[in-house]
């Protein structure tokens, strides 16, 4: 396990890195300066600008100079915001997009599980036309539209929870609903497939057979195993949420880093586009590890040793 | 059993979600908040860094410099209080007053600003607006790096006289001193923090009517308390500004339904709809939109062409095809910028003969320039951004074209990411660009610089010596009357020979709770000014 696990890390961190320098050679790519006055720059003034901040040099040795300070975790300041070090925008924005992804990831799985085994157990009835029904809503409406309603409606119409804003609990629920919606759908879809499957194999029959009540089996037979090909799907997905969705972060304004993401590439904000890409990366790879461990954990016949198959 | 744990304490979960947000706070008002919004975030508070609008507003109403900019950015007192101009207009002194305060106590005096201009001009700052200061003496050259900074044309006489120097006669000098970019800074401030300095709200002094509290650097919510050290607080009606960062428009005239906002800026959809009800209020920016045509290229240099496309372009339906308030424009300079004895100067340089649509005339001007190039066919590409409202701007700029040349003509359209499209134009790699500019300052020559023959922004390359002398002209005239017939001649000339083409001026339309009362908002530079704002009863 632990050889597995050092060698799983070594090409994490070459993957990182590999990132890091095609992000890089790509974001040099874009036209433009990082400036957010540039139109009101001539020429001169903004190679007096780019001698200032170093981006006159050859881009190789930007490059150098970049990958330099990342390893002694020096991110660099921020373009747009003024003297802001990258490292404290990330981390200061991070924290909301994650909480939402979380919440949102919790309130789809749980309601998703549950709509899903439902409608297996309840297979071929109303209840699961009615379930499959609520997953392709689910998964066909956009979530900003979901979140456009949600906010009149229960927001401004009812006055049941806060329009906009962030800090409160009240604020984080439309929006998790909004962004869990989703996931939801995704669950409940898959849940029903794998479950339906599941309940149909010789080894339920046996459980049955054994005088096992109805919650037993499903439980601990058929939900069981029917979760496993879930967590494929999850890792993935919730570093997907907890990164930040821009549209349902600007509908409830909430200080996410999703939209500073996309600002920081309309921007030309390098220091800021290298810095998210990181982060992202980091969170996707760590995930990505983490399913395979939890993989091994549920499953008995997924082995992590040694050099075969999984890597 | 823990999958029915998992059931329960997702079901309290739910539960006491709905109960604790039963219970959410309600605001309480004294009748003397103002609820705001912002279509941004602050992206720093620091003067000398400041390169947008947000900043700005923000600057304009927690600063002062040494004048206040008022109603039709008429200068207000700030902290100057006499000003005497030499007799050859290139030195300035201002005598400041000695009752103003910084919220940490020290005394603004005239060394803060002597500080704050030095600061600015130094590259090492990296200032992206620097170069209004330019005129100033030795600005130019401290900025390229070839002198220092204690170089530069200000000098402080003792605490409260501030003597300026230029190189040149800036004609709009005292307009710019309404601008937070040229507003004092204290050095004792800057040094104590830093790098952190104007990064969030505690890392910063405050000499205007508010202090900013609450905003961290990247948070979307912040407000502005009145300032109790400043001079002239008994002006100061408003006891508290909210704001909030605010990107949805939809969810920013929900707000403003709820009565959680004072003022919402709406989208173009928005605008089609609430046109014309009570509290809809358009605030005019002055920027205006216009086409550069490359005139390196022979058949661009063919005035004919620039007005014949001038001519077949209707420009009323272009806007309702671009929606929102903005309006047709008739000149470079926008309405609102700046009256001449009191009259707009934008309905004094209006050209409605060679802006206002006219098929038959255009066809036949085209047709006359077709003839004077020799050839039988235009082939061109408008170049512009890639948002929806430029995509549908060219798109319909591209029919009307059609539709009035018919098969001699064809448009091409290239939409390209806003930061490309400043590249391409800077380098001159386009036929007809869409571009915009919007002024620092409330003076038309914030506009006409632009098109003079060594500009180095005049990306199409316009050059008209008559129109270069007017404008050099203007900057030396003996008196104000010289130097509006001046700036009126010259936009004249550039006007009837379509050097641009100006397509619309942009405006905003916001809704605005009726009960707020004497906001002052200008269309250039900073646009609010909240000093003498109120809420009525």
């Amino acid at each position: 396990m632990r050889k597995y696990l050092l060698k799983r890390v070594l090409y994490m961190l070459l993957t990182l890195f590999l990132v890091a320098t095609i992000t890089f050679f790509l974001m040099k790519l874009m036209p433009g300066t990082p400036y957010t006055n540039q139109a009101k720059m001539t020429a001169s003034q903004i190679e007096i600008m780019n001698k200032q901040y170093g981006l006159d040099k050859p881009i190789w040795e930007q490059y150098l100079i970049y990958i330099f300070g990342m390893f002694h975790g020096d991110f660099g300041t921020s373009f747009q915001y003024s003297n802001q070090p990258v490292a404290y925008l990330i981390s200061s924005r991070l924290g909301a997009s994650m909480q939402l992804g979380l919440q949102a990831m919790i309130f789809g799985v749980f309601f998703g599980v549950i709509l899903g085994a439902a409608a297996a157990i309840k297979h071929n009835t109303w209840a699961d036309t009615g379930a499959t029904v609520i997953a392709i809503i689910g998964k066909s409406v956009p979530n900003f539209v979901l979140a456009i309603l949600l906010q009149y409606y229960i927001a401004l119409k009812l006055g049941w929870f806060p329009i906009a804003g962030w800090g409160q609990f009240s604020n984080t629920i439309l929006p998790t609903i909004a962004l869990g919606v989703g996931p939801l759908a995704e669950t409940a879809r898959f849940i029903r497939t794998s479950m339906v499957e599941v309940l149909n194999s010789d080894y339920i029959e046996l459980a049955k057979a054994k005088g096992l009540s109805k919650f037993e089996v499903v439980y601990h037979h058929a939900l069981r195993n029917s979760l496993i090909p879930l967590v494929t799907l999850l890792g993935p997905y919730t570093v997907a949420l907890m990164t930040g969705s821009m549209v349902i972060e600007n509908v409830f304004n909430i200080p996410g880093i999703g939209e500073q993401f996309v600002k920081s590439i309309m921007t030309n904000d390098y220091p800021t586009i290298m810095g998210v890409t990181m982060v992202f990366s980091i969170g996707l790879v760590v995930v990505i590890l983490i399913t395979d461990i939890i993989y091994g954990l549920i499953d008995p016949r997924i082995r992590l040793e040694g050099n075969g198959g999984n890597k | 059993m823990k999958f029915k744990k998992l059931l329960a304490v997702g079901a309290t979960l739910a539960v006491s979600a709905f109960t604790l947000a039963a219970c959410g706070s309600k605001s309480s008002d004294s009748g003397k908040t103002l609820h705001w919004e912002d279509n941004a975030e602050i992206s720093t508070l620091d003067p000398s860094k400041v390169t947008d609008v947000v900043g700005f507003n923000q600057l304009n109403n927690v600063t002062e410099g040494l004048y206040r900019l008022g109603k039709d950015s008429k200068i207000t007192p700030g902290l100057a209080t006499k000003t005497t101009v030499s007799k050859d207009g290139l030195t300035y002194t201002f005598t400041l007053r000695k009752d103003a305060k910084w919220s940490n106590g020290d005394k603004v005096t005239a060394k803060d600003f002597v500080y704050s201009w030095q600061r600015t001009v130094n590259p090492k700052t990296g200032s992206q607006y620097a170069y209004l200061f330019s005129g100033i003496k030795n600005a130019d050259a401290i900025m390229e790096g070839k002198k220092s900074v204690s170089e530069l044309g200000v000098k402080a006489d003792g605490d409260y006289k501030l003597v300026v120097t230029l190189d040149k006669k800036i004609p709009y000098f005292k307009l710019l001193m309404g601008f937070p970019l040229f507003f004092p800074q204290n050095q004792k401030v800057v040094e104590k923090y830093g790098s952190k300095y104007g990064t969030a709200s505690k890392y910063f002094v405050y000499d205007g009517p508010f202090k900013q509290e609450g905003w961290t650097g990247s948070n979307l919510s912040w407000k502005l308390v009145k300032n109790d050290d400043y001079w002239d607080k008994k002006a100061v009606k408003l006891d508290k500004i909210t704001y909030q960062v605010v990107k949805d428009s939809n969810t920013g005239y929900n707000l403003f339904q709820s009565g959680k906002l004072d003022g919402a800026l709406l989208s173009a959809e928005q605008t089609k709809q609430l046109k014309g009800q009570k509290n809809y209020t358009v605030f005019h920016e002055s920027t205006t939109f216009y086409l550069q045509y490359n005139q390196t290229k022979e058949e661009f240099k063919n005035a004919n062409i620039r007005k014949a496309i001038s001519l077949a372009i209707n420009r009323k339906d272009y806007l309702k095809v671009l929606g929102g308030e903005n309006t047709a424009a008739t000149s470079v300079t926008p309405v609102g910028l700046t009256k001449v004895n009191g009259k707009d100067f934008q309905s004094i340089v209006s050209d409605k003969t060679d802006m206002t649509y006219n098929k038959a005339k255009a066809k036949e001007l085209f047709n006359k320039g077709l003839q004077e190039l020799g050839k039988d066919k235009l082939e061109f590409a408008i170049l512009t951004d890639d948002t929806d409202a430029a995509k549908k701007s060219v798109e319909a700029l591209q029919s009307q074209l059609k539709e009035a040349f018919g098969d001699k003509v064809t448009v091409n359209t290239q939409t390209v990411p806003f930061k490309t499209r400043l590249s391409r134009s800077t380098s001159g790699d386009f036929d007809v660009v869409l571009s915009a500019w919007g002024a620092d300052f409330a003076d038309p020559i914030s506009f006409l610089d632009l098109f003079t023959s060594n500009n180095e922004q005049n990306d199409g390359k316009w050059s008209n010596a008559e129109y270069d002398k007017l404008i050099a002209a203007s900057k030396n005239a003996s008196s104000a009357s010289d130097r509006w017939s001046d700036l009126e001649k010259a936009e004249k000339i550039l006007l009837q020979d379509q050097g641009v083409t100006p397509l619309y001026y942009r405006n905003q339309a916001w809704m605005v709770n009726d009960k707020v009362k004497g906001i002052i908002y200008n269309t250039a530079g900073a646009n609010l000014n909240f000093k003498d704002t109120y809420i009525a009863k």
